[in-house]
């Protein structure tokens, strides 16, 4: 057969629509979820527990919470990969001079007199 | 037939990606990186001169908490604009815009309230470092947020002109929206490295 004879088969007219349908529901249980994440940290920076413990459960839910909104909200999971790549390479790029920035500038290794000026 | 042709449609099918939807994956990237480096700085001068200023007397945790909960829930109706421009259902996406729209707007009205209370009690731009890198970082993303509300505004008008369809138009949605998306993820790393994190 030629490509004259390809006809494409059309898609279920009902199927987008049910994919969205799908979707709706996940948004709505993310919204609940992020809702309720962030009133577990409002909770949980005013409890008496170990410091560390705290500020690593804080930063693990806030990962999370960044996570979600990615994945889920921006549809990074239902595209293509290069998308991913796309936006992974600005962020790891951000993490990275995040991360050398910190250990870069620890007070031994600043000039604090050289740079009181306020 | 139509099994090896289809499986050649599928393969095809999935590498056409839409220029404007990877543009714009690519420009959040780069502001990615933009927003880390204002993240870094605050914290590093925070690193750097733990003793100078004490934030924890300004901030509202309530109201903060607050702005984090609208944007959140502003990222859910914007979801829904995007899913209901798919569906081709123009009214469900005006009034999903609309409450994105109001919602964005009640954020920046909080962070005016706050920018207005911390300059009453004396923390400006020029007050210290933490003056500086603060308003730097939270103007900068409550800039981000007004482009933003402006962006929608415009696309909420435009849905009115007709010349708005389902097909052609779902791609500049889904690019609004994932520039919406953004600011808010944006304000959860503020959120928990800025604010929270103090009151430890």
């Amino acid at each position: 057969m030629t490509d004259n004879d390809y006809q494409p088969v059309p898609l279920a007219p009902d199927s987008h629509k049910d994919s969205e349908t799908e979707k709706y529901h996940t948004f709505v249980n993310l919204a609940l979820g992020l809702a309720a994440i962030t009133g577990i940290e409002l909770v949980l920076v005013y409890l008496p527990f170990n410091k560390a413990l705290i500020f690593t459960v804080l930063i693990t839910l806030s990962l999370f919470k960044f996570v979600a909104v990615i994945a889920w909200f921006m549809h990074l999971i239902y595209d293509k990969l290069i998308l991913t790549l796309a936006f992974g390479t600005g962020l790891s790029i951000a993490t990275g001079t995040f991360i050398a920035l910190g250990f870069l500038t620890s007070r031994g290794n600043v000039d604090m007199e050289a740079i009181t000026g306020f | 037939m139509h099994t090896a042709e289809a499986t050649h449609e599928d393969s095809h099918d999935n590498l056409i990606i839409d220029n404007k939807k990877l543009l714009m994956w690519v420009f959040l990237g780069s502001d990615c990186m933009f927003f880390g480096t204002l993240i870094s700085t605050h914290l590093i001068y925070r690193k750097l001169y733990p003793e100078s200023f004490d934030p924890t007397a300004l901030f509202s945790l309530e109201l903060t908490s607050f702005s984090t909960f609208i944007l959140l829930m502003s990222s859910f109706l914007m979801a829904l604009a995007v899913s209901a421009m798919h569906k081709g259902e123009l009214k469900s996406f005006r009034n999903n815009v609309i409450g994105v729209v109001f919602f964005g707007l009640i954020f920046l009205g909080c962070q005016v309230y706050e920018f207005a209370h911390f300059v009453h009690e004396g923390l400006t731009l020029s007050t210290n470092t933490f003056g500086s890198t603060f308003y730097m970082m939270t103007g900068t993303h409550g800039v981000h947020v007004a482009i933003g509300v402006f962006w929608l505004v415009c696309m909420y008008f435009y849905s009115h002109t007709g010349k708005m369809n389902a097909h052609e138009s779902a791609v500049d949605v889904e690019v609004a929206g994932l520039y919406w998306h953004f600011v808010d993820i944006v304000w959860i790393v503020i959120f928990t490295v800025v604010y929270l994190i103090e009151f430890i």
